[in-house]
């Protein structure tokens, strides 16, 4: 299984697209990524993690170290989780943080 | 009660964790055990194995090293057990985040932790032993039988 991940900043908004299995082997990819895209400084930054099949504690160390470093103002949207990440993002306490959408825009 | 079991040796690197989840979910699945499960005991047992890669052997600079993968099925239980050789490492003495931590924004909060805690939580039973020089992390989870 393999991972992939591709970014895109448009009017202040960043959009990170992933797919694959995210693990500590290939959550570095997603960190190189976050950390060009937190350099823009977005107010937005939206996860399209649709086609994401597995996200382990290491993916979302990536997202907690992308909200610290864009701050409270700027906003953290997922698209879509499946349910199974969405499980693990509600049992580490991540939600409290994140809005989850069905699409986005919506 | 019968015991059927087999097992699988993993080069200890992080490339090794995706086979190693496949594994798992090939044998957990032949078990009948339901997707959703399976999922929570393959997110156990990844961040076990990640920390023994990264901490276990990685760290202590021990090279060429692997991780057995145990699995045991009978009526009751399907077990994975992972097994290595690094210095002793039990994750029951790692701190974990608490509630207060947990409910934290995400600005504030401390970033380790929460993958023993997932382990923990993904399955039914999650325990630790060190024998013989190896470190056992035992994760069980109990099959449900309708009839019963």
């Amino acid at each position: 299984m393999s991972f992939s991940v591709k970014s895109e900043i448009k009017e202040n908004v960043a959009i990170v697209t992933m797919a694959g299995d995210l693990d500590s082997s290939t959550a570095p990819q997603l960190h190189e990524e976050i950390k060009k895209v937190v350099q823009e400084n977005p107010k937005e930054l939206v996860l399209c993690v649709e086609e994401l099949n597995f996200m382990a504690s290491a993916g979302m160390r990536v997202i907690i170290f992308a909200k610290q470093k864009l701050g409270s103002a700027a906003s953290l949207i997922l698209v879509k989780p499946q349910e199974q990440v969405h499980e693990t993002l509600r049992m580490t306490g991540l939600l409290h943080s994140i809005t989850i959408v069905d699409k986005y825009p919506e | 009660m019968e015991n059927d079991t087999e097992s699988k040796k993993f080069k200890a690197t992080l490339d090794s964790l995706s086979s190693i989840r496949e594994y798992v979910t090939e044998q957990a699945s032949k078990a009948g055990i339901d997707k959703n499960r399976i999922y929570k005991l393959c997110l156990a047992v990844d961040e076990i194995a990640t920390n023994i890669i990264n901490y276990g052997y990685l760290r202590s600079g021990i090279k060429n090293a692997h991780v057995q993968a145990i699995i045991t099925k009978n009526a009751k239980h399907f077990s994975v057990v992972l097994e290595d050789t690094a210095p002793p490492f039990n994750p029951f003495e790692r701190e974990l985040p608490n509630d207060e931590e947990l409910n934290k924004p995400l600005e504030e909060r401390p970033i380790g932790g929460l993958g023993i805690m997932l382990a923990k939580d993904s399955v039914d039973e999650f325990r630790y032993e060190y024998k013989n020089s190896t470190n056992r992390n035992i994760f069980r989870i109990n099959i449900c039988n309708e009839d019963t």
